[in-house]
């Protein structure tokens, strides 16, 4: 099947600009639209809060987006955008001001880049990151800006609104649909955080990836002092070292410890129950491992253990993949 | 039996994806959970459109009824020769089509389903009611079948025109044969579909002879998107003719190398409109000229440019209404509704009307673009 990454090569035409204003739906409602109101309400109070964080890129190329996300001036944005540390780059505002920013460390094995602002000494609008990452989970309503096609003053930056289809360890799928331009631009909660990073779209209208928020936290200052991360034992997440499934009663039952892995080092055994991870409540053995993949190795995460009659707490402290087991 | 899904945690690489959990297609935002809470809020919304169907059964343009005796408004580039159509609202139930009037500013064209009776108009408003940046809104798909829903994703605002164009690039240098080259051609151009091929000479367009590159350009700009121009044409020293049905040179320039993943296709016209509420509702190009409602079931504009895979454009109420109630007040006193047995008008008529009012428009486009 075919991908694309999202810049874009062509710019669309300036057009003359008629301004629209937020108000809320007066009428009452029937009950069931009550969901879909409350998303409108959280969505239409952000929006002006929020916008100014999200800004255009101008790569050598084509045009791409990104979202300021503190008042120094960080911008997160795909890798494909940046493709390589101590690129400068212009930035359009918001208000079509223009600036420069140069690209600092990407993780090209997740689509994950970071951009720093020139100007420092001011104060950048801009917007907060969410870091419970898996708290994005398959039906949560969330909603993308970007500027797809390019930057253009009169038509102003692009929302859709739409719902988290799928959660991976680096990644979110949504019905929000993206297209060139878009790479780059923020998925937004409705707390107004960003959860996700436009990545890629495939041919189907649903088919929209971004990069979720854990190969940033996960990288942070590897990526802001402009390392490169290629390979996958470095930014593919913690590793646990053990196999689990989701047993007949319904709970994540440990199968196999592998020999001098972190699990087996802080005496995880076979036939173990892992009932929660942190404050996470397990019931699938996905989610188990995309929480485990969704922290860094040299984290340590909490498991909550049932051996036949007792419970107990066990401290693990993630390792990284083994080379071997790559692909 | 157990049901045993193993997982191992060192081994979970990307061919995993596909057992993650996952939202089922009823689950989504244009999923059936929603959509049927959506619904019963918009009664009257299946039921006020009508599939525009081409000679040969293929839906290409979505009717609204406007008025009780079949009078109803579509995507007028999309249908040139409307009157070879017919009209469909119900599985068996279909009509012919009376052409009242072209409005090309707008790309809506007014007609009448022939000796129908008793469809329920949508009621526009001559004041659009009040919309904002992101609105949920609602329009019906597929001739009325379904709904889908979406916001207002970005600011109302004019659409400058730029023109039409064949999708074409032409040679500078003079030829053998008097005539312009074809050097390159945009990714399913109109002039590919209509069969004309890098290499062939132009000869003549719409009856006059094509001598250089900017007599070309100027004559295929004196047309609108959605019209067809007849091309003469030399290819191995044969001299053929066809037809070319022109799109907006917006569209052909911003999809030079195909459209990107427009899922479904994108307008034929998709500039050059008063104003515009732009929406990210899933609609495909058959479905233009479909109302666009609120979720208080207020009619606020036909659907009228699916633009690309992010962006539709629907003409506000405002823009158009005002002008479309006294058409149908004038049509109707006195009667010129068809009587049964009355014979539906020769449609190349309707075709000089189309070149007369396209040559007044550009005009105006010209003179806005500078």
């Amino acid at each position: 099947m075919m991908s694309r990454k999202l810049p874009h090569g062509a710019c669309l035409a300036a057009l003359l600009l008629a301004g629209g204003s937020f108000v809320a739906q007066a009428e009452t409602l029937r009950a069931p639209l009550k969901e879909l109101i409350s998303v409108q309400m959280d969505v239409q109070s952000l929006l002006p809060k929020i916008r100014s964080a999200v800004v255009a890129i101008r790569t050598h190329d084509g045009t791409a987006s990104g979202v300021i996300i503190n008042a120094e001036g960080l911008i997160l944005t795909a890798a494909h955008v940046a493709e390589k540390p101590g690129r400068e780059m212009l930035v359009v505002l918001d208000d079509g001001k223009k600036v420069k920013a140069t690209t600092l460390g990407l993780d090209k094995t997740t689509d994950a880049a970071l951009m720093q602002l020139h100007d420092t000494d001011i104060i950048w609008p801009h917007v907060k990151l969410n870091r419970n990452v898996l708290s994005a989970t398959p039906g949560t309503w969330c909603f993308a800006l970007g500027h797809p096609g390019g930057f253009d003053q009169e038509r102003g930056v692009v929302l859709r609104v739409g719902k988290v289809i799928r959660q991976t360890a680096n990644a979110l799928q949504t019905d929000c649909v993206l297209m060139g331009g878009d790479s780059g631009g923020p998925l937004f909660n409705l707390n107004g955080e960003v959860i996700g990073i436009h990545s890629q779209i495939w041919e189907e209208r649903d088919h929209n990836m971004h990069v979720s928020m854990a190969p940033f936290l996960r990288s942070w200052d590897e990526m802001k002092s402009s390392l490169v991360i290629r390979v996958w034992d470095t930014g593919s997440g913690g590793y646990l070292g053990a196999a689990v499934n989701l047993n007949a009663a319904g709970k994540i039952e440990v199968l196999e410890v592998l020999k001098g892995s972190p699990a087996q080092q802080a005496g995880l055994l076979a036939g173990d129950i892992v009932e929660a991870l942190e404050t996470l409540t397990l019931n699938s053995a996905p989610q188990f491992s995309n929480a485990v993949r969704a922290r860094a190795a040299g984290d340590e995460v909490m498991l909550q253990i049932r051996r036949g009659e007792n419970a107990k707490e066990m401290r693990i402290k993630l390792g990284t993949r083994p080379k071997e087991d790559e692909g | 039996m157990r049901v045993c899904f193993t997982f191992l945690l060192l081994l979970a690489s990307l061919s995993h994806a596909d057992t993650r959990p996952q939202l089922t297609n009823d689950e989504r935002t244009n999923g059936k959970q929603i959509l049927a809470d959506v619904e019963p809020t918009l009664p009257a919304a299946r039921a006020s459109v009508a599939q525009i169907e081409s000679p040969r059964g293929k839906p290409v343009a979505t009717a609204v009824w406007v008025g009780v005796e079949g009078y109803f408004l579509t995507k007028a580039s999309e249908v040139p020769e409307l009157e070879k159509h017919r009209i469909r609202w119900e599985k068996d139930k279909t009509a012919a089509i009376r052409e009242i009037r072209r409005l090309s500013s707008h790309d809506l064209v007014l007609a009448q389903a022939v000796h129908v009776q008793a469809r329920t108009p949508v009621q526009f408003e001559a004041t659009t009611p009040e919309t904002a940046y992101g609105q949920w809104l609602a329009a019906p798909v597929k001739g009325g079948r379904e709904i889908r829903i979406g916001v207002i994703s970005a600011q109302t605002r004019r659409i400058q025109g730029f023109g039409a164009a064949m999708g074409i690039r032409m040679d500078d240098q003079p030829s053998k044969i008097p005539g312009v080259r074809i050097s390159g051609m945009a990714d399913e151009s109109p002039a590919a579909l209509a069969g004309l091929r890098k290499g062939d000479v132009l000869t003549a367009l719409d009856g006059k002879a094509a001598t250089s590159m900017k007599d070309v350009s100027a004559l295929i700009q004196s047309f609108q998107p959605g019209d067809f121009i007849e091309v003469k044409y030399t290819r191995d020293g044969k001299t053929s003719s066809t037809r070319v049905r022109l799109a907006s040179r917006t569209k052909i320039m911003m999809n030079w190398d195909g459209e990107d993943f427009a899922n479904g296709g994108i307008s034929l016209r998709t500039d050059n409109f008063a104003q515009v509420i732009q929406h990210d509702l899933p609609l495909s190009p058959s479905d233009m000229g479909s109302p666009l409602f609120d979720l208080n079931g207020h009619a606020l504009g036909i659907n009228i440019a699916r633009v690309d895979r992010v962006t539709t454009f629907a003409l506000p109420s405002s823009v158009f209404w005002k002008e479309i109630e006294p058409l149908i007040e004038a049509d109707r006193h006195p009667p010129k509704a068809l009587k049964p047995g009355d014979q539906v008008k020769d449609s190349s008529r309707t075709r000089q009307g189309l070149v007369k009012d396209s040559s007044r428009t550009r005009q105006g486009v010209v003179k806005g673009s500078r």
